[in-house]
């Protein structure tokens, strides 16, 4: 049979994969380069199924947030128009998953840091595996920006250097007013003025 | 129709991979892990002891599957590497070469798939409370008995991980980052968090 089925399971986490390969680009028999359908079975909670957008979704939004979270990055909800978001809900993370089709709830799925761990395992693997020739268009993994970090610092933590400053500058300048200037120094013979000499 | 079983990606085939990722990533010599970095990944090894008692062995053993022995041959060697931590009380000077910074970063990368079993439970929020906090206390006492053993306890960095009411938020952002850490992409996020501009 062509049609092809790959399983990846990691604890609570099992991905399903169902695609043929796509023989128009010379792909032969045990690749997937077509994607028909998947289903996500997270155990305790709920299953998902969908399309490829639906499931690239979900691989560009969930793999670039656990590098924010190695970061220690929190992310807030951004994008409503996006099938799949991911955030930082207190001390779990917050998926919502919007339907394309009419009429269907967003559903919202919290998951704890193990189930997130899971699910990034199973990911990983889709990515890397090499039966699964299809490009997912996911960003490599790079170093924060600055201004990543800095945005994801709090008021007080952006705001200290500058105050520090500030205070410093202020207290230093005031110190120097308040100090008396020398009026006669010793040792130091005043300028003679050789113009009026003449 | 083809379904293979959940463990497709044996351990040979991690393995295998990681060694070619290696070998790729240890030649582009573009990364320089700062200060903070290298507090991190060291921190991140002290972690794994904390979990497995017998993780000095399980480290070479690692180092040996995943093909860092040249690297790794005995524990002086890797305690040498380990030791350009600054927050050490014996620490070293000097920079590390990106090959040693690459086989370090593998080396946890591999232990962290090894311990996933731990870490999943410890991050777990479905475990029974009273067994996750047991968990946490025994966690967290032998993590701090091997910081004290091994830094500098008049270090800043140090008395906060012993003493902040902010250390178990930190305890559990490392045993985080090392189950992120533990999948197939897991070297390449975790090298890239490493080389973040705060470190």
């Amino acid at each position: 049979m062509i049609k092809q089925k790959f399983i990846y399971n990691h604890n609570l986490a099992s991905l399903e994969i169902e695609g043929l390969p796509d023989f128009s680009n010379g792909q032969t028999e045990g690749i997937i380069g077509i994607l028909s359908s998947w289903k996500l079975t997270l155990i305790g909670s709920t299953e998902l199924e969908g399309k490829k957008e639906h499931l690239q979704a979900l691989i560009t939004q969930v793999l670039p947030y656990a590098r924010k979270q190695i970061s220690g990055i929190s992310t807030r909800k951004v994008n409503n128009l996006l099938p799949v978001n991911i955030s930082n809900y207190g001390d779990k993370h917050l998926m919502s998953l919007s339907s394309s089709r009419e009429g269907v709830q967003p559903l919202d799925l919290y998951l704890d840091d193990a189930e997130l761990s899971d699910l990034v395992f199973c990911l990983d693997e889709i990515r890397h595996d090499s039966r699964i020739l299809i490009d997912w268009d996911i960003p490599l993994d790079k170093p924060m920006t600055k201004g990543e970090l800095v945005r994801n610092s709090s008021i007080l933590e952006r705001t200290m250097p500058f105050f520090t400053g500030a205070i410093a500058l202020i207290v230093t300048s005031g110190l120097l007013v308040i100090l008396p200037m020398p009026t006669n120094i010793e040792g130091i013979v005043p300028k003679q003025d050789f113009s009026s000499n003449n | 129709m083809n379904e293979p079983s959940s463990d497709f990606h044996n351990e040979t085939g991690f393995d295998s991979s990681l060694q070619e990722q290696s070998t790729k990533l240890s030649l582009s010599p573009k990364g320089h892990i700062g200060r903070k970095g290298l507090e991190r990944l060291d921190l991140l090894l002290v972690v794994i002891e904390a979990l497995d008692l017998n993780s000095s062995d399980a480290m070479l053993w690692t180092a040996k599957q995943i093909g860092f022995e040249e690297t790794f041959p005995n524990s002086v060697s890797l305690w040498k590497v380990r030791s350009h931590n600054p927050l050490r009380k014996a620490h070293r000077r000097g920079n590390l070469s990106s090959m040693d910074i690459d086989a370090l970063i593998h080396l946890v990368c591999s232990l962290s798939k090894r311990l996933y079993p731990l870490l999943h439970q410890l991050l777990s929020s479905k475990e029974p409370s009273e067994l996750s906090r047991e968990r946490w206390l025994k966690f967290d006492e032998r993590f701090k008995d091997l910081i004290k053993e091994r830094m500098n306890t008049r270090r800043v960095a140090i008395q906060n991980i012993l003493t902040s009411n902010e250390s178990m938020t930190f305890n559990r952002n490392l045993v985080l980052t090392l189950a992120l850490s533990s999948g197939l992409g897991g070297f390449d996020r975790l090298r890239a968090s490493l080389l973040d501009p705060s470190n």
